[in-house]
C-alpha cells in the first residue's frame, strides 16, 4: 500500500468513530459554556449599552447594542439631576457616605470574625462546640424578625438616622459565614507551629498577629471582597435606618431617583449608569482578587 | 468635602471607637474572671476571644427576637406604647374565609364577610369559588413566595449543577470560564433588580427580541410584571441569573475533590457513565449539594431588592421580606409585622428541619462513615 491510499482511505472514512465522537462532544460542550457566557453576558452588555445612550434611543422596540451617538455625559449628567432636586446630594458626597459605611462595616466584621474564630478553632474550652453550632445556626433567623425591634432600640437610644446601626454592630462578629470561613483555615495550622512560638515566649497576641493572620491570608482576602461587596451593596439597613436624603448610600440614591426624577418616564439611561457605576468598584476587586476569592470561598463550601 | 458630611461622620466615628474599646475591654474581663476561678489558661483564651460574638448575640438575637416575639402580641404604632392584645394579630392574620361563586360575573367581595378580599378567586363551569383573608396583603404574598422558592431552588441546583458537570469535563481555559459563570453574583442587589425591570420592561430587549416568536403564535406583548401568570417565571428567570453561575463554581470544586481512585474502582466493576454518575458523583457531591440546598432555600425566602425595585399590582402580590417591611415602616403597624416575621422564621425554621431530616437520606460524609468503620 501506498502513501497516497493510506490518505485516501482516511479521506473516505474519516477519522476513527472514538475520534470521531471524542470531536462530537468537544463541540457539543464548547457550544454549551458559549451559550452559558452569553446568557451570563447579556444583561451585563445591555446595562452598559443602555447607559450611553440618549433617551431617544431607549424604547425603540429594537434590540441594539451599540449606542449612536453614545453619549458617555450620561455618566456625569446623572449627579447633576441628582444634585438638581436635593442640593446637597453631589456624587463625592454619596461616595464618601458609601465608603464611610462600607470600610468602617467592613474593617468591624473581618477583625471581630478573625479574633472569633482563632477563639473557636485554635483554643480547647468547653461548651465550644455547642457555641460554634448556635452560632451556625443564627443564619436561619430572618433578618426582618430583629429588623423590627432593632429599628426600636435605635429609635430608643436616638441613633435613629445616624450612621451607627450600620457600622459598628460589625464590631460583635455580625457575620457568621466569615467566622466560618476563617475557621475552617485556622483548624488546618498544625499545632507544632504554634507550639514553638509559645516555646520562643510568644503571647497569645502576638501568635494571631504574626502568625496565625498572614497564615490564613488567601480567606482574609476572599472575605475582604465579600465583606466589601456585602456592604457597598447593603440596601435593606440603610433604608431602615437613614432619612435624611444628604446621608444616604449609592444604594439609596438610586432609589431616590427612581422615585423622584424617574417616576413619570423612566429614566434607563441615568439610572444604568448609575447602575454600571456602583457595579464597578465591585467588579473591580473581584476581577483582582478572582484566584483568591474562588479558591477561598470554594474551600468553605466544600469542606463544609 | 462639604461640613455637613463630616458633621454626620464624627459622632459615629466616636462612638465606633468607644465600642470597640469596651469589646476589648470586657474580653479583658472576661478573661481574668475564669483565671480567678482556676480556669486553664487556653481556655480561658478562647473563651474570651469569642466574647464580641457573645454579645452581639445576646443583644442583636436573643434580646431582639424576645422582643419580636412579645410585639406580635402587641398592637404597637410607635406613637403609643405597646398594648397587649393576646393571639389578636395571629387570628387576624390566620382569618381566612371560603366562598362559592353563583356566577362568574359575581363580585368576590359578594361572597365574603366584611373586611376580607379575594388571595384567589378560581372560576369553574357557572361558578367556582373565593379564598379570601382579612390579611389579603399577606396570603398574596405567601401565595407568590412559597410557589417561587419551591421553584427557583430546584431549578437552580439542577441548572448549577449541570453547568459544574460541563465545567469538569477537562475544558480548556477554566479559569476564564469560573470568573466568568461568577459574575452575575457579583452585581449589586440594586443594580440588578433595576437591570431586570428595564429588561423585562414593556419595549423592554426581551420583549423586542421575541417580538418575532409573539407574532408568529399570535401572542400580544406580556407585561411580564403584571400579569399574574408571567410574573412568577419572570421572577425565577431573574433569580436563576442571579445564583446559577456562583453555584456551578461552588459544585465545580466540590467535583474537583471527588478522588479519581473512585471512578478508576467503579470502571473496574464495569460501571457505565451513568452508573458512575449515580454511584460516585452523586453520593461525594451530597454535602455540597446540601449546603447549597440550605441556603438556596433561606435566600428564596428572603427576596429583598427585587421586590422594593420591582413594583406589582395586588393581583401578583409581592414578596414576604417587602411585605413586611411595608407593615412595618410604610404603615408603622409594628405588632402585626412582628407576627408576620414571626410566622415567617418558622416556616425558615420547618423547611430547614425537613432538609435536615431528609439529608441522613441522601447526604454521604466521607468522614463519618470512615470513623464508623
Amino acid at each position: 500500500m501506498t502513501a497516497t491510499a493510506l490518505t485516501g482511505d482516511k479521506l473516505l472514512n474519516g477519522p476513527a468513530p472514538s475520534q470521531r465522537a471524542f470531536h462530537i462532544r468537544q463541540v457539543i460542550i464548547y457550544g454549551l459554556l458559549v451559550l452559558c457566557a452569553l446568557l451570563v453576558l447579556v444583561p451585563f452588555l445591555w446595562m452598559l449599552s443602555t447607559s450611553l445612550k440618549t433617551q431617544d434611543q431607549l424604547f425603540t422596540g429594537q434590540v441594539n447594542f451599540i449606542p449612536n451617538p453614545a453619549v458617555p455625559q450620561n455618566y456625569l449628567e446623572v449627579w447633576e439631576r441628582l444634585s438638581s432636586i436635593k442640593p446637597g446630594l453631589t456624587f463625592w458626597r454619596i461616595i464618601g457616605n458609601t465608603l464611610f459605611i462600607t470600610l468602617l462595616a467592613m474593617f468591624g466584621e473581618i477583625f471581630s470574625a478573625s479574633l472569633v474564630a482563632y477563639g473557636f478553632s485554635r483554643f480547647r474550652w468547653r461548651g465550644r462546640e455547642a457555641l460554634f453550632a448556635l452560632m451556625l445556626s443564627t443564619v436561619m433567623i430572618p433578618g426582618i424578625v430583629t429588623r423590627v425591634p432593632g429599628f426600636l432600640i435605635w429609635k430608643q437610644f436616638n441613633l435613629l438616622d445616624t450612621y451607627d446601626p450600620l457600622t459598628w454592630p460589625s464590631l460583635f462578629a455580625w457575620g457568621a459565614l466569615y467566622v466560618f470561613l476563617m475557621r475552617q483555615f485556622f483548624l488546618s495550622i498544625p499545632r507544632e507551629i504554634e507550639e514553638a512560638a509559645i516555646i520562643d515566649g510568644a503571647n497569645v497576641a502576638q501568635i494571631y498577629w504574626h502568625i496565625m493572620l498572614p497564615l490564613i491570608r488567601p480567606i482574609l482576602l476572599a472575605i475582604a471582597v465579600l465583606s466589601f461587596q456585602g456592604n457597598w451593596n447593603n440596601f435593606q439597613g440603610p433604608l431602615l435606618y437613614l432619612s435624611t436624603v444628604e446621608q444616604f448610600p449609592l444604594a439609596l440614591a438610586m432609589r431616590f431617583f427612581d422615585a423622584s426624577l424617574s417616576k413619570e418616564a423612566p429614566q434607563w439611561h441615568f439610572m444604568m449608569a448609575m447602575a454600571t457605576m456602583m457595579a464597578a468598584p465591585v467588579l473591580a476587586l473581584y476581577f483582582l482578587a478572582q484566584k483568591q476569592f474562588l479558591d477561598g470561598i470554594n474551600v468553605g463550601g466544600v469542606k463544609g | 468635602m462639604d461640613p455637613g458630611a463630616l458633621n454626620s461622620y464624627w459622632p459615629t466615628l466616636v462612638r465606633y471607637a468607644l465600642v470597640a474599646i469596651g469589646v476589648g475591654g470586657v474580653m479583658v474581663v472576661v478573661y481574668r474572671v475564669q483565671l480567678a476561678f482556676g480556669v486553664n489558661r487556653e481556655a480561658a483564651t478562647g473563651r474570651a476571644l469569642v466574647m464580641p460574638w457573645v454579645i452581639g448575640f445576646l443583644i442583636f438575637n436573643v434580646f431582639a427576637i424576645g422582643a419580636s416575639l412579645y410585639l406580635s402580641f402587641t398592637e404597637y404604632n410607635l406613637f403609643k406604647a405597646p398594648e397587649w392584645i393576646g393571639t389578636q394579630n395571629y387570628q387576624e392574620l390566620f382569618s381566612l374565609h371560603l366562598g362559592a361563586l353563583d356566577s362568574r360575573e359575581q363580585r368576590s367581595s359578594d361572597v365574603l364577610p366584611p373586611r376580607h378580599d379575594d388571595v384567589l378567586r378560581v372560576e369553574v363551569g357557572d361558578g367556582g369559588f373565593v379564598l379570601g383573608a382579612r390579611e389579603d396583603g399577606f396570603w398574596r404574598s405567601l401565595k407568590l413566595t412559597l410557589p417561587y422558592a419551591f421553584l427557583s431552588v430546584p431549578l437552580g441546583l439542577v441548572g448549577s449543577l449541570g453547568v459544574a458537570l460541563l465545567l469538569n469535563q477537562n475544558v480548556k481555559g477554566l479559569g476564564f470560564w469560573r470568573v466568568l459563570f461568577y459574575l452575575p453574583a457579583m452585581l449589586p442587589g440594586v443594580a440588578m433588580a433595576l437591570l431586570w425591570r428595564w429588561m423585562f420592561s414593556q419595549s423592554g430587549i426581551i420583549n423586542s427580541a421575541f417580538a418575532p416568536v409573539y407574532g408568529l403564535f399570535g401572542l400580544e406583548t406580556p407585561r411580564w410584571f403584571t400579569d399574574p401568570g408571567l410574573a412568577l417565571p419572570a421572577f425565577i428567570i431573574i433569580s436563576l441569573w442571579g445564583v446559577f453561575g456562583a453555584n456551578s463554581v461552588i459544585l465545580l470544586a466540590g467535583l474537583k475533590g471527588i478522588s479519581q481512585e473512585l471512578y478508576e474502582a467503579a470502571a473496574i466493576d464495569g460501571a457505565n457513565n451513568w452508573e458512575k454518575f449515580r454511584n460516585v458523583t452523586l453520593p461525594m457531591l451530597s454535602p455540597a449539594l446540601f449546603y447549597n440546598l440550605v441556603t438556596a432555600t433561606i435566600g428564596a425566602l428572603q427576596v429583598f431588592e427585587v421586590a422594593a425595585f420591582i413594583p406589582t399590582p395586588d393581583s401578583v402580590g409581592t414578596f414576604l421580606n417587602w411585605q413586611i417591611y411595608l407593615e412595618a415602616f410604610t404603615l408603622r403597624n409594628m405588632g402585626m409585622a412582628s407576627a408576620m416575621a414571626w410566622i415567617m422564621l418558622l416556616i425558615i425554621l420547618a423547611l430547614t428541619v425537613l432538609i435536615f431530616r431528609s439529608s441522613q437520606g441522601w447526604v454521604f460524609y466521607q468522614g463519618a462513615r470512615e470513623e464508623a468503620a
